[in-house]
């Protein structure tokens, strides 16, 4: 698998480079000056003798080696040797057979254990070593000591080190790649299967609760929510078939009627009717548009900042009359502040319209219908509550439900999308719809947060 | 009194069906059939009143609506509008529109508005605080005054308001929907009948007591104040 082939190299070449970084670090703490003035100047000599013996000839090369004895410090080490290296002249006694090879490498620089004439024990040098075209050997030096081999020791064991480092990066590389796979490989199984429409399958999580089970337990409530959506649709287009089926065939009938009526007055009476239904089909469909409108959050470039117990108090005025001919008073005390909130002013007005009219739908028997607006620093709650029969805690989320009217016969007036809608529009404000018992009667709120789009961007 | 209305509506049927309608009522109508015909023919600003459809092949209603205001054309505009959220309805006035009507729609409803929208432009010369009478009703709108038969009217402010717009619009069909928009700025359906609710309180203020009735309903569209 490429993908798998890549993470392996990425992994390998990032090992290697911060490897590199290390090793680096410790060449460069740990060089030392003296070493490398060594290696400079056995290099520099025997460039010098080259030349020497360029320019000059053997005799020249005689010369510089009795000078050099002569006059250089006592750690200098200078010897021509013959062909099958016995020492000809100069002051270096013995040298290991190793110290000869490869004559060309790195301009002859070696280091070698070797013995000065008038030492007893031989000694790390830093060596260059020449072979001169008649097959003698020239060899130029000086003894540098412990610090040499230390230093030639921890170069080649930074060298392993690196190569190990990067053999392993390599391998560390290939198993995390084939981990990785793994566990992408499980979430695009489930992606599959998805996409042949199995919405039931779930991404496995392993417990371990790291960045790949937050993925898995991110993309299984995403798919939640999906499947929910899913669901409520399928209800919706269901419920929307169902129940435009009754207005239409009333429609359809009152139509029928009309066009068979003798009576003028009697056709009249039946077309008023068929406009009617006719409204009310319109009716439906707006308020279902408007909830998905809202569900789907468009409408926030209208939001504006309004007072909320304003728009309580217009409502209430509004409704007061229509509360007094169901029997019920409508009560609403005005917050003594203003009580801004950003939102939009029509459709909150409609969504709470739609919990007044309930109210008074269903609860005006209670004789006592309530609007309260609860200001808080990040919460806004609005509050209609009357003293009606309520609902049942258990059937309450039934009636949030489109179409969900608890009353079978949905020959009545209102075609139980109220609640949903006021829903769709706290929603659009970031915001909640709540439905609790009211001890007795039902209490429907809307509880939104001040400012939305900062609520959101928490 | 017959005015001109420019008429920009694709679908030929409802045009048909609307130019023959304001004909009937006396108005001389034009049609185009497309936004750049429609623009063109209302950039010379002979019309009364401009009845615009929002979904038009090429150039779509709200920008017709916005040349034309941005070429300080103040002709009223009727907006025509299968677009019925109260999202879609605050847009097209914000665009500039002088009222928003959502399709399907009666002919009732739409003379309603066009009859109030021609009233406005008329009595634009009026100075608003000039009284009002209809019949033996006076409303006085700098003191928010209202007399009938020289008998002063308690009218809470709401009912005031409702009042003087059937005032300004006397003689004129309202419609529930008018008045749920004019008077109370809502712009959505509400699903009781709490603007009949409201007109019934006004009425029984306004007409107890006395003989002959302002204020009518007329049935299947809506109310009427008249002498």
């Amino acid at each position: 698998m490429p993908t798998t082939l890549r993470i392996a190299l990425l992994a390998g070449v990032l090992a290697l480079l911060s490897n590199l970084a290390v090793i680096g670090f410790i060449d460069w703490r740990t060089n030392d000056d003296a070493v490398s003035t060594v290696r400079r100047q056995v290099l520099e000599q025997g460039k010098v003798l080259a030349d020497v013996y360029r320019t000059g000839g053997m005799a020249a090369v005689d010369d510089a080696i009795d000078d050099t004895m002569t006059y250089a410090d006592p750690q200098t080490a200078i010897a021509l040797l013959t062909p099958d290296r016995r020492e000809v002249k100069g002051n270096v006694v013995s040298v290991p057979a190793a110290a000869f090879a490869d004559p060309t490498g790195y301009r002859g620089y070696r280091n070698a254990l070797i013995r000065l004439r008038g030492q007893t024990t031989p000694r790390e040098a830093a060596l260059v070593v020449q072979r001169l075209p008649d097959g003698q050997w020239l060899l130029s030096g000086r003894i540098a000591g412990e610090a040499l081999t230390i230093r030639e020791t921890l170069e080649r064991s930074l060298l392993i080190a690196l190569i190990l480092a990067g053999l392993l990066g390599l391998l560390c590389g290939v198993i995390l790649a084939h981990y990785v796979g793994q566990r992408i490989g499980d979430i695009a199984r489930v992606a599959n299967r998805i996409s042949a429409r199995d919405l039931t399958q779930r991404v496995p999580v392993s417990g371990a609760g790291d960045a790949f089970d937050r993925l898995g337990g991110q993309i299984n409530a995403m798919l939640d929510r999906i499947s929910t959506l899913m669901e409520e649709l399928r209800l919706l287009t269901d419920s929307l078939a169902h129940d435009l089926r009754s207005p239409v065939s009333r429609l359809r009938s009152a139509a029928q009627a009309a066009a068979e009526a003798d009576d003028q007055n009697e056709q009249e009476e039946l077309l008023g009717s068929v406009i009617r239904q006719a409204d009310s089909l319109m009716r439906i469909l707006t308020a279902v548009l408007e909830i998905s409108r809202s569900e789907a959050q468009t409408g926030r470039k209208q939001f504006t900042w309004f007072d909320v117990g304003e728009l309580a108090a217009e409502l209430a005025e509004m409704y007061d009359p229509l509360a007094e001919e169901g029997g019920a008073r409508l009560e609403y005390d005005r917050p003594a502040r203003p009580v801004p909130l950003f939102g939009h002013r029509q459709l909150l007005a409609q969504a709470v319209s739609n919990l007044v009219e309930n109210a008074i739908r269903y609860g005006s028997g209670g004789g006592e219908i309530s609007v309260h607006v609860t200001p808080g620093e990040r919460q806004i709650r609005i509050e209609v509550g009357d003293r009606g029969p309520g609902i049942p805690t258990e059937r309450l989320p039934e009636a949030r439900r489109r179409f969900g009217r608890l009353d079978s016969s949905r020959s009545a007036e209102g075609a139980g999308l109220g609640l949903a809608l006021a829903e769709a529009i706290a929603h659009l404000h970031q915001g909640e719809l709540i439905l609790q018992d009211n001890r007795p009667g039902l209490l429907t709120a809307l509880q939104l947060p001040v400012h939305s789009q900062e609520a959101r961007a928490a | 009194m017959g005015r001109k209305i420019l008429l920009i509506e694709d679908d030929r049927e409802t045009a048909a069906y609307l130019a023959k309608g304001l004909n009937q009522e006396g108005h001389s109508v034009e049609q185009a059939t497309n936004g750049q015909d429609g623009l063109f023919r209302a950039t010379d600003g002979s019309f009364d009143l401009i009845i615009l459809d929002r979904m038009l092949p090429g150039l779509d209603g709200l920008s017709v609506l916005k040349a034309l205001r941005a070429a300080h054309i103040d002709t009223p505009v009727l907006i025509l509008s299968a677009l019925a959220s109260v999202g879609d309805r605050i847009e097209g006035l914000e665009c500039g529109s002088d009222d928003y009507l959502v399709k399907p729609f009666s002919f009732a409803e739409l003379l309603a508005r066009v009859n109030a929208l021609l009233r406005r432009r008329e009595s634009r010369v009026d100075p608003s605080d000039h009284r009002l009478t209809v019949g033996d009703l006076e409303i006085d709108p700098l003191s928010r005054t209202v007399r009938r038969a020289g008998r002063k009217l308690d009218l809470k402010p709401r009912e005031y308001l409702l009042l003087e717009y059937f005032a300004r619009n006397e003689g004129r069909v309202v419609t529930r929907t008018m008045l749920l928009e004019q008077v109370w700025d809502y712009h959505f359906d509400p699903g009781t009948n709490v603007i009949d609710v409201h007109v019934s309180r006004l009425r029984r203020k306004l007409d107890e007591g006395f003989e002959k009735p302002l204020l009518h309903t007329v049935r299947g569209a809506g109310y009427m104040l008249a002498a």
